[in-house]
């Protein structure tokens, strides 16, 4: 597994990178430290990590905008940062956590927690998927969002106007940034539960679910009961 | 009260004159023989000159023409405006006299320039009538003065005067109680304003000026020393006429000041010698000299649009009218007023200006206090510290333990200069050797730094060095060797104290929008604060890393 820890105190990340392999204890973890923001996106380049440490303000320089890079990327990205007061904006960007400094061993595990577990999901809101589209980054509000497909390395939002997006992160790491209501239906497919009209079953004992627009997507057998329960 | 002086001068204009014709002339002759106050005594080979009559007794004559008189006129006064010391016969009848003439080898006691008569009421038939006056002039026996007559109601001749000063009075303690109240301000400000002891001034002189011009009505002044109050007066108009022009200089930020200042004393001076004597004509000159000098300078400011310039201009205009066209004995005053009523505004305006200036600069001082305290409580830094100093603790506690100790010397200095707009130089240096320290902990870079001549006794305002070696461990990656050099050296030259700043260390590479440039507002705000204009800031990356230049102009 590869971990990236952005951080340009070198105190910090040695704590980071400790923390980290203890955590990691099992499993090979590769840590790579980069201490400014310029070094981080080339080593990004370089070699896609697995999860992403970053601190928001290094040397001067506003990670915000390198922030709506990092979200956008298939990889997780959790922020450890002094600036507590952008953790909500951070959180509606879609990042993993926010870990506050100063922060104990504690606090670092459970957002590695969350990391590997992708049943916990966070208590703060989302509110954007960050897309890359030619390069640029753009914003589309979770409320916009009626279901997303899985399509190899990559999702497919659709979206309520009719459009799609690609979006770099796979439905599992998705289904971990978006809120309840998103749930997995299929191997395939994370719905907004609140745009589904009803489940039904088809000839052969295949299930649907009826969206509101019409469309309809298939059902997993396994996930079936557990949502019959849910919109009764 | 303007309007009424200019009234009562109308009037006394207007009114149709008692004596018929203009400029009755006295005739001469020395000697003494009481048949010459007779009515009809043939005076026609009297000189028209008296010439020197050293310590004799003279006479002259006065063919007066009265008109008809009124009855509410009645009694008749009569006004003698003249040296020396007489007795007054009208129409050969004595009616008074003014001091004592030389008798019995008793010398002359003078009387006064102005005397009042009643005149019989028998004795003021339309037609000619004769003032014979039996004088000596031994106090200034060369001095050549023509007798003034003046007739009106006896009561009128003498409260009309009286009349007038108590309202020249009344301006004269208007203008005391300003005196007063701004020599106080002058002497209980901590800044010692020149202008505000300048205008001071003026009020005091004016004052002075008043009553020494109405001073020969309530006080008895013997001819002998009639041009004493003149010359007082002469020196009053004469420093006044200085102190306008110069209070205005400094008001509207004249520049050629000096060049200004001496043309003016010059002329003034020039004026004083080619006119000596000529009382009047010499106040007139020096008011005209007053009024062109305040005019090239308000001209001037209101061309660089300093506050008030309209103000003043409109006044000088006005006081130059009134000095034209109301005679001496007001004019003068009536403009001198206007003038110092302008000067009233003109400094109640720039005191409220420096009020606000002042609020501002209080505003700025308690801002930049507050943004001095942020530096060590603002989170970035503290957080960041607080989570090394975990770390520290937890893996080495020496070492953690000596990392706090840093911290706390640096609050302590934090804390003690942040009231402060300047600090001796060594607080600041050790300040600044305490960050390092601080942030060598957290960076573990090897921070070295370096002072070349450095003057311990010099004053600086609190955390600017501070704050550049804030931004120079920010932006700098350490050299080979994981070094980063911080230099400051000073240099003392005939014009500036000069800081530089120099970050010897690789610069980081800008990579996205900065949020900063705070640390720089910070540094030239207190300059502002400590040296008003007087400061240049330059900062700048080189082939070795970042140059800032702090020079504080002497």
């Amino acid at each position: 597994m590869n971990i990236l820890i952005i951080e340009d105190e070198s105190r910090i990340a040695h704590r980071l990178e400790r923390m980290t392999n203890e955590f990691f204890a099992n499993k090979k973890t590769n840590i790579t430290i980069c201490d400014s923001l310029q070094k981080g996106v080339e080593e990004i380049a370089n070699q896609l990590p697995d999860l992403l440490l970053l601190d928001l303000n290094l040397n001067g320089d506003n990670g915000f905008e390198v922030l709506e890079q990092m979200v956008a990327a298939s990889f997780h990205t959790v922020i450890v940062s002094a600036n507590t007061d952008k953790a909500i904006i951070a959180f509606a960007y879609g990042v993993l956590d926010f870990v506050p400094k100063p922060f104990d061993q504690e606090r670092l595990f459970k957002a590695l927690t969350r990391f590997v577990s992708p049943v916990l999901k966070q208590d703060e809101g989302i509110k954007y998927l960050v897309v890359k589209r030619a390069g640029q980054v753009r914003l589309v509000s979770i409320a916009e969002v009626i279901y997303i497909k899985g399509a190899g390395i990559y999702t497919e939002l659709h979206l309520k106007n009719g459009q799609k997006e690609l979006h770099d992160k796979s439905l599992e790491h998705l289904q971990q940034l978006l809120p309840h209501t998103f749930e997995r239906i299929h191997r395939s497919y994370l719905v907004n539960f609140e745009q589904v009209e009803k489940i039904f079953i088809n000839p052969g004992t295949r299930y649907s679910a009826l969206l509101k627009t019409g469309e309809i997507l298939p059902v997993g057998r396994s996930r079936y009961k557990e949502l019959k329960n849910k919109i009764i | 009260m303007h309007n009424l002086i200019f009234l009562l001068t109308l009037l006394s204009l207007l009114s149709s004159p008692i004596i018929r014709n203009e400029d009755p002339v006295p005739v001469y002759k020395t000697g003494d023989d009481m048949a010459w106050a007779a009515k009809n005594y043939n005076d026609k080979d009297w000189s028209e000159k008296r010439g020197n009559t050293s310590d004799h007794i003279f006479w002259s004559r006065t063919h007066l023409d009265l008109g008809k008189v009124e009855n509410d006129l009645k009694p008749l006064g009569l006004q003698i405006e003249s040296f020396g010391s007489f007795e007054v016969y009208w129409d050969g009848v004595l009616i008074g006299k003014n001091g004592q003439l030389p008798k019995d080898g008793k010398p002359e006691q003078p009387g006064t320039e102005s005397s009042y008569y009643r005149i019989p009421n028998h004795l003021i038939s339309p037609g000619l009538h004769t003032i014979a006056m039996r004088s000596s002039q031994s106090m200034h026996p060369n001095v050549q003065r023509s007798i003034g007559f003046k007739i009106n109601n006896y009561a009128t001749l003498l409260t009309k005067p009286l009349v007038t000063m108590s309202y020249m009075n009344l301006m004269a303690g208007a203008f005391l109680i300003a005196a007063v109240y701004y020599f106080f301000i002058y002497l209980n400000s901590k800044r010692k304003q020149r202008d505000i002891l300048i205008f001071a001034t003026i009020c005091l002189l004016f004052f002075a000026l008043l009553i020494m011009e109405y001073l020969k009505f309530h006080v008895v002044i013997p001819y002998s020393e009639f041009f004493i109050r003149l010359e007082i007066i002469g020196w009053l108009t004469f420093i006044n006429a200085l102190l306008v022009p110069w209070y205005f200089i400094i008001q509207f930020n004249f520049r050629k000041e000096k060049w200004l200042m001496a043309a003016l004393l010059v002329t003034l001076l020039l004026m004083y010698w080619l006119n000596y004597g000529h009382y009047d004509l010499t106040a007139r000159l020096y008011s005209l000299a007053m009024l062109i000098a305040a005019f090239i300078v308000v001209l001037n400011g209101i061309i660089e649009k300093e506050k008030g310039g309209f103000i003043a201009m409109l006044a000088l205009v006005a006081s130059a009218l009134v000095n034209k066209f109301v005679v001496y004995d007001y004019g003068l005053f009536i403009s001198f007023t206007i003038i110092v009523l302008s000067m009233l505004y003109i400094h109640s305006i720039r005191a409220s200006v420096i009020e606000a200036e002042h609020q501002d600069a209080v505003l700025l001082s308690s801002r930049l206090q507050l943004e001095l305290l942020k530096k060590n409580i603002q989170p970035h830094f503290l957080r960041n510290t607080l989570i090394s100093m975990m770390d520290w603790v937890e893996e080495s506690p020496k070492e953690g333990a000596r990392f706090i100790q840093a911290l706390a010397a640096e609050f302590d200095i934090m804390n003690e200069i942040s009231e402060q707009t300047l600090i001796p130089i060594t607080k600041e240096l050790e300040l600044c050797r305490q960050h390092l320290s601080v942030m060598g902990f957290r960076k573990e870079i090897n921070y070295r730094w370096e002072e070349t001549g450095i003057d311990e006794t010099q004053l600086i305002p609190p955390a600017i060095i501070h704050t550049l070696l804030e931004n120079g461990i920010t932006h700098s990656e350490p050299l080979p060797g994981n070094t980063v050099t911080f230099v400051l050296h000073y240099f003392l030259s005939k014009e500036s104290h000069q800081y530089i700043f120099e970050t010897i260390a690789q610069n980081r590479e800008i990579m996205t929008g900065r949020t900063g440039g705070n640390g720089f507002k910070y540094i030239k705000a207190r300059l502002t604060e400590s040296y008003g204009q007087n400061w240049k800031f330059e900062s700048s990356f080189t082939r070795t890393g970042w140059k800032s230049t702090i020079q504080i102009l002497r």
